[in-house]
């Protein structure tokens, strides 16, 4: 147990160095920014639920309201895991250290998924904790219990999704683990997972159908789809103190046997994982190819090289690429059945559908939009070199090369699945010459602005010192900080596209738009140049 | 000619180089020696521009490396004591990457990688990912591609650690080479036998203050250079 501790403690004090900020000047400044987005995050939830009650408190059901968020976050929390779980647990860098320490492996396994745990416990406290908080004023009889039930579901809820992402993660890097290009399969596979999922959740009106006809009531109904929610506003509504002990040994017990079994397997998975196949066929010097590059066209190969080399990258990065992508052909193969589908769920925003086919344009804008948001990959590209930074940083190269190399890198990736889905839609959808041309250019402008947003943020709250690449993508203050801003934007400039739509032409709103973006794209750049090289200049390891 | 001129770097509080100034001339082999944490590798990642520094300032060829750092990388090429690499990559495309951040030519780098890559028994292993190297091969490929651009200064870090005997021969070859066409090579090491057979002058570091260099004959007269960094560190 002491042991345990002590690794514990010792992993969590190299994690947690991200947070210590060298200079005074900057570090109230790199404090408060993520303070202030968690901060306005939590209020905003907040007060979202704080609506919601006000409406269900007079019926006495608010205590539902708690289930349903209690569900909804843990799904969260599950497709979080699917991305991350396979890299956070394989192939960490601290594993020669580690596992040649006197300690049982899976105390070492366990060690990684706790940490795993930790993160999503305050991933889940962000929008769980507003919640709870809000029900406090909507409850005239609320006990003890209220607090204790809701503070041990805050530590228990983030373990079913998790021990689940976990076993997924264990299966993609098994099966990846057997084939030779392990990166390529890993990365295939855990999109081949995110895509099964979601389609899944598409698809699950059979299932939901039976669930509902064979519930009595709203909460047994949320039971059946999610034991922890449906027990949660049971134990809130009628607290029993059988059903809680029951409540808390099911969620230890799941964590603790899928630890034990799970450790089974680790270190096979890991050992295959790790061995490195070389290329066997010996190549004489003479026959190798040697080419000069510029040096920004060698800095952007090198770039992309890492991207396609590093899978929790790629998945993380590349997801709301391949859906769009996704989105362009089942249009153009089911132009039929996804129409309709699209209006009638933007008939939810009061739009009429004779006002969505004549703007069809605005809708790609948004859905480019959308994709451009959701793909920051730059959030974590700086931090991604890790030890590496010295390379860059002892070459004649001045870093606005190194900086802008980073993001054409990002902007070629990005712009080449864009630019082939939206041709996959301008004939599909027949849009005009003119809208169609602006539309590419926002391809490259609106991502732009994500790819920016993200380096700047990633060049204030560097992490070069990781021990796995998925802490940096998925865990940093970087990723957290920069995919906020991009929903905000994302929120920001659908209110201002859906407000106009109808009102004015497509074209005029796609000129507009390209305008705006040109002039945000400048400021950015300018900022990057000025403030960006200094941060650079400051990274050392 | 290397020209380092009162410079001084903090960690916070803690005093990292102390008013460090010396110098070092065109043809020199130079060893820069140290006990673990005396601040070799501080001031060695100053002169390569890794490193920001408090006060002061570091001239290569008369240029400072703060106001023209990419001229002053131009003329240096850094061997670090762990050999970072891009890992993804394969050999051969690790190399060119450098060569071309170096603008070198096609026909330069093809000779020199070829030179360098036989010398070190690499040739048959360029076209293999470098996460499939062990760490002397590592150390290896870090050194071709720092050779491959004919670089004026050669600026290495503990450069023997992890290396094969016969790789470490090849170095000081390598190295009576270069110093023989006016080239400068600094290295910090702590392999004081080696430093005292190789390098015609020294300097040693004890807790971020310079506290000798010169000439090695000057430095260590009639005893050995063990001998007399062992007298320096027992005086604290």
């Amino acid at each position: 147990m002491k042991k345990l501790y002590s690794l514990i403690r010792a992993c969590m004090t190299n994690d947690m160095s991200i947070f210590r900020f060298k200079t005074k000047k900057n570090s109230r400044l790199s404090i408060l920014l993520p303070l202030f987005i968690a901060g306005y995050l939590m209020l905003m939830i907040g007060g979202l639920a704080n609506s919601l009650f006000e409406k269900l408190s007079p019926l006495n059901l608010s205590y539902l309201l708690l289930s349903l968020f209690a569900f909804s976050i843990s799904i969260m929390t599950f497709i979080e895991g699917i991305y991350k779980s396979g890299s956070l647990i394989f192939n960490c860098k601290d594993d020669q250290l580690l596992l040649s320490l006197p300690i049982k492996k899976s105390t070492v396994l366990f060690v990684r998924i706790f940490k795993f745990y930790l993160f999503e416990l305050i991933f889940n406290s962000l929008f769980l904790l507003p919640i709870m908080i809000s029900y406090i004023r909507w409850d005239n009889n609320l006990s003890w219990t209220y607090y204790l039930t809701s503070f041990i579901m805050l530590l228990l809820l983030p373990i079913i999704p998790i021990v689940l992402s976990c076993i997924l993660g264990f299966f993609t890097s098994s099966l990846s683990s057997k084939f030779k290009y392990k990166n390529a399969a890993q990365i295939i596979i855990s999109m081949a997972v995110l895509v099964g999922i979601f389609a899944l959740s598409f698809n699950s009106e059979g299932i939901l159908e039976y669930i509902i006809n064979n519930s009595s009531n709203i909460n047994e109904l949320i039971t059946r789809i999610y034991y922890p929610a449906g027990t949660y506003a049971k134990l809130v509504s009628d607290f029993n103190i059988v059903d809680f002990l029951i409540f808390i040994i099911v969620n230890i017990g799941i964590f603790a046997l899928s630890v034990s079994i799970l450790a089974k397997f680790y270190f096979k998975i890991n050992t295959r994982l790790k061995s490195v196949s070389t290329t066997r066929k010996k190549v004489s010097i003479d026959n190798i190819t040697i080419k000069s590059k510029s040096q920004i066209s060698s800095l952007v190969n090198k770039e992309i090289i890492t991207f396609f080399k590093t899978p929790v990258f790629i998945v993380n990065a590349g997801f709301a690429l391949v859906l769009f992508l996704i989105a362009a052909i089942l249009i153009a193969l089911k132009h039929d059945t996804i129409m309709p589908f699209l209006i009638n769920q933007l008939s939810l925003l009061d739009l009429k559908e004779d006002v969505i086919m004549n703007n069809i344009s605005i809708i790609i804008l948004y859905l480019i939009s959308f994709t451009a948001y959701m793909t920051s990959i730059t959030n974590s590209i700086i931090s991604l070199e890790g030890r590496n930074i010295t390379i860059l940083k002892s070459l004649p190269i001045h870093p606005k090369r190194v900086l802008m190399s980073k993001i054409f890198a990002c902007l070629k990736i990005t712009t080449t699945v864009l630019v082939i889905g939206d041709i996959i839609l301008f004939i599909v959808l027949k849009t005009s010459i003119i809208d169609s041309i602006l539309l590419l250019v926002l391809s490259v402008l609106i991502p732009l602005v994500s790819h920016f947003i993200g380096l700047i943020i990633n060049l204030k709250y560097p992490n070069l010192n990781w021990e796995n690449s998925a802490e940096v993508v998925k865990q940093s203050t970087s990723s957290f900080v920069s995919v906020m801003i991009g929903m905000v934007l994302l929120m920001l400039s659908s209110i201002a596209i859906f407000s106009i739509i109808g009102k004015i032409s497509s074209t005029l709103i796609l000129i507009i738009s390209t305008i705006i973006y040109i002039l945000i794209n400048s400021i950015l750049y300018v900022y990057l140049l000025r403030i960006g090289i200094k941060d650079y200049n400051k990274l050392t390891i | 000619m290397i020209e380092i001129k009162e410079v001084t770097k903090k960690y916070g509080d803690k005093v990292a180089l102390d008013n460090v100034s010396f110098s070092v001339n065109d043809g020199d082999v130079f060893a820069f020696i140290g006990h673990n944490g005396a601040g070799k590798t501080t001031l060695i990642k100053s002169i390569v521009g890794i490193h920001d520094f408090d006060c002061g300032d570091i001239l290569i060829d008369g240029m400072s490396i703060k106001k023209n750092p990419v001229e002053c990388k131009k003329l240096m090429a850094f061997v670090p004591d762990n050999p970072e690499t891009y890992e993804h990559m394969k050999a051969i495309d690790y190399i060119n990457f450098i060569c071309d951040m170096y603008e070198v030519d096609e026909e330069v780098r093809k000779n020199n990688i070829k030179k360098y890559s036989k010398l070190f028994g690499m040739e048959d292993k360029l076209n293999d990912t470098i996460d499939s190297f062990s760490h002397g091969m590592k150390q290896k490929l870090v050194l071709i591609s720092a050779l491959s651009h004919d670089p004026k200064i050669l600026i290495m870090d503990e450069p023997f650690v992890g290396l094969d005997p016969k790789a470490v021969f090849d170095i000081k070859e390598i190295l009576n080479e270069m110093v023989k066409e006016g080239k400068i090579v600094f290295y910090s090491t702590h392999i004081l036998d080696v430093a005292e057979k190789l390098c015609s002058r020294v300097a040693i570091i004890k807790d971020g203050k310079l506290v000798k260099w010169g000439s090695m004959k000057e430095i260590k007269g009639d005893k050995s250079l063990e001998k007399v960094f062992m007298e320096l560190e027992e005086n604290k």
